[in-house]
């Protein structure tokens, strides 16, 4: 093979190593000892890292830019909400207070299937992907693209934020729910201070990560790329971009989902700030940072950046407010030093490795 | 031999200026066609037309004795006509050997794909392509970092990865130099016979290269058609297309 690069950070079976080695060492955390409201906030980062992949998987991969993760993300959330706040109702108490206080005399009608545990689960799973799934057509099959794209999905997720906000009645609007007990299924109650907890988020991390990079590995995967780089070649090549491409929103839509349905499990509480705008696009500066192209990349930028922004605001609260400006600070440097992250920064430092090897091998053969 | 495609009456307009203006043309099964004519005279636009990437507002197209205007582009693809563009388009993030197993296309759907890797590409004729294009050293390259001719090379190799039974290619040789035109004409003498090809070009030198029977366009009508002499010497043609240099020869 003559003229090749073949730069370390391309070997399938190092990459897979790399993210069982990463998933193994964030499983460890609670070994050593993580206090109760400190592993709470390691949950919330499992959460954060999903979002992230979620992005990475439709613009980095897909070259279709949502600013509208928010919109399955809070959908599930609120499914959720409603979920366990049934479970704490009775049916000799079958109004949630917040209803009361919305002069609600009954319950309505979209939250009688939440009674249901099974029912809730599939509600939260089910009606943010047909969502995604008849949003994702319309746009496609226009075959929208590029900035179209990111204003359309703003928009829509705007258009649930202030839904989420002016359906008082059934959302609680501003104040959001907050349902009094951690959900429990088959009688299992998960405790959102517990180890248990963690262990479910970050399984649900890993599970989504590596399906994500099997289906990358897929041919499905270079296809996918394939429609970034140039959608009308693959056109021509005889693929339907508008399906491909409605396959990997809903499929990053999905990983979203799941990340809205454990985020209320770990915070017991849902309001429209799942919908606001700022959320959506700080996943997006996530996965930039950590270098849209790599799962692996996103997952660390997710954690490192929400890790920073928490001990900051630890320090002072002048801290917490200038946490903004640091964070964009950062996101421009990436955006012109680093356009492909930290990731991508990664490769290069690997690259020279490799050279390294090369020019020093031929001196080991020569001295031995 | 069979006629393969036939344009019946294929008419694009804009308002009332009509690009293509009733035109009609029939390529036979197993030929190489050439098209050329004037900047604007609408040779593109057949091949858009052809292709669906551009409604027609009149005629027919006729593949393989059925009528495809209509379709979608992806299933026009699929009904076995490929087609290289004007200005390459490869996959620049994805490597040589990816481009081609993308162009690989036995089954379009996305679910099936995901349970799909590459083992399963057919091996020998992807060998023989990658032969013809000469790209065999660069397999691990990423498109990207090709050269513009050799990135020319790779969108043929990649229409014809698909095997298709038309092969539509606009300006093979644009912006190549000398040599990478030579190397383009014994591919393209090597796929003659075994598929059909119309080529749109510029390069009068390749035409004669390769060409067999030529169709010429001006206007978005057909001026004239026959081999390569007779339309050297055809007064019409001599006049809107080798006008300039009859007038030069003149002087």
């Amino acid at each position: 093979m003559t003229g090749q690069t073949q730069n370390l950070y391309h070997n399938k079976a190092g990459q897979w190593l790399c993210y069982i080695a990463l998933f193994v060492v964030l499983a460890l955390v609670p070994v050593f000892g993580a206090e109760p409201f400190q592993l709470n906030v390691y949950s919330r980062y499992a959460v954060y890292a999903m979002l992230a992949v979620s992005v990475s998987m439709v613009w980095g991969f897909g070259g279709i830019l949502s600013l509208g993760q928010g919109i399955p993300y809070g959908l599930a959330a609120y499914c959720m909400g409603a979920t366990m706040q049934m479970q704490y109702q009775t049916p000799d108490d079958p109004i949630p207070s917040f209803m009361l206080t919305n002069e609600l005399t009954e319950l309505p009608a979209v939250w009688e299937p939440f009674w249901s545990t099974s029912i809730g689960l599939i509600l939260a799973l089910g009606v943010p992907t047909l969502i995604m799934t008849i949003f994702g057509i319309l746009m496609f099959q226009a075959r929208l693209a590029g900035a179209f794209v990111a204003i359309m999905t703003l928009a829509i997720l705007n258009a649930f934020y202030s839904m989420a906000q002016d359906l008082q009645p059934f959302t609680a609007g501003f104040n959001g729910i907050s349902p009094p007990n951690p959900f429990t299924a088959f009688g299992v109650t998960i405790d959102p201070y517990s180890e248990m907890l963690y262990w479910i988020n970050l399984g649900l991390l890993a599970l989504v990560t590596l399906v994500s990079k099997y289906v990358l590995q897929s041919k499905f995967g270079t296809i996918v790329q394939a429609t970034r780089d140039d959608a009308e070649r693959v056109r021509f090549l005889g693929y339907s971009v508008s399906y491909f491409q409605v396959v990997v929103f809903v499929f990053a839509g999905l990983i979203a989902t799941l990340a809205g349905i454990v985020w209320v499990m770990t915070v017991q509480y849902v309001s429209p700030t799942a919908f606001e705008t700022p959320f959506s696009i700080y996943m997006v500066i996530w996965a930039a940072v950590g270098g849209r192209h790599s799962l692996f990349g996103a997952i660390v930028a997710a954690i490192v950046l929400n890790y920073l922004q928490t001990e900051l605001a630890d320090i002072s609260e002048i801290w917490q407010k200038a946490w903004l400006l640091l964070l964009g600070g950062i996101f421009i440097a990436v955006v012109l030093l680093l356009p492909r992250g930290l990731a991508g920064l990664f490769e290069y430092l690997l690259g020279f490795i490799k050279i390294g090897r090369r020019q020093a091998a031929p001196g080991r053969i020569a001295a031995n | 031999m069979g006629v393969l495609l036939e344009l019946k009456d294929l008419t694009k307009a804009y308002d009332t200026y009509a690009v293509v203006d009733r035109l009609n043309l029939t390529i036979n099964e197993g030929e190489l066609r050439c098209l050329i004519g004037p900047n604007g005279a609408g040779k593109t636009t057949t091949m858009d037309l052809i292709t669906g990437r551009q409604k027609l507002t009149g005629g027919k197209v006729i593949f393989d004795g059925r009528e495809i205007n209509g379709l979608k582009e992806n299933k026009i693809v699929r009904r076995g006509i490929g087609r290289k563009f004007q200005v390459p388009a490869v996959f620049k993030d994805l490597s040589v050997r990816e481009n081609l197993e993308v162009a690989f296309n036995r089954n379009p759907d996305p679910f099936a794909n995901m349970l799909m890797f590459f083992r399963r590409t057919d091996k020998q004729r992807f060998d023989e392509i990658v032969e013809l294009i000469g790209l065999g050293e660069r397999l691990g390259e990423k498109a990207g970092f090709l050269s513009h001719g050799e990135t020319q090379w790779l969108e043929i190799g990649m229409v014809l990865t698909q095997n298709p039974r038309l092969l539509l290619m606009d300006e093979p040789t644009a912006g190549m130099t000398e040599q990478e035109t030579l190397k383009t004409s014994e591919i393209f003498k090597r796929l003659k016979g075994a598929h059909t090809l119309v080529v749109v070009e510029h390069d009068m030198t390749f035409v004669r290269q390769i060409a067999e029977t030529i169709s010429v366009l001006h206007l978005g009508k057909l001026l004239a058609e026959g081999p390569m002499h007779q339309i050297e010497n055809d007064p019409k043609v001599r006049e809107v297309y080798l006008g300039a240099e009859g007038i030069s020869d003149a002087a």
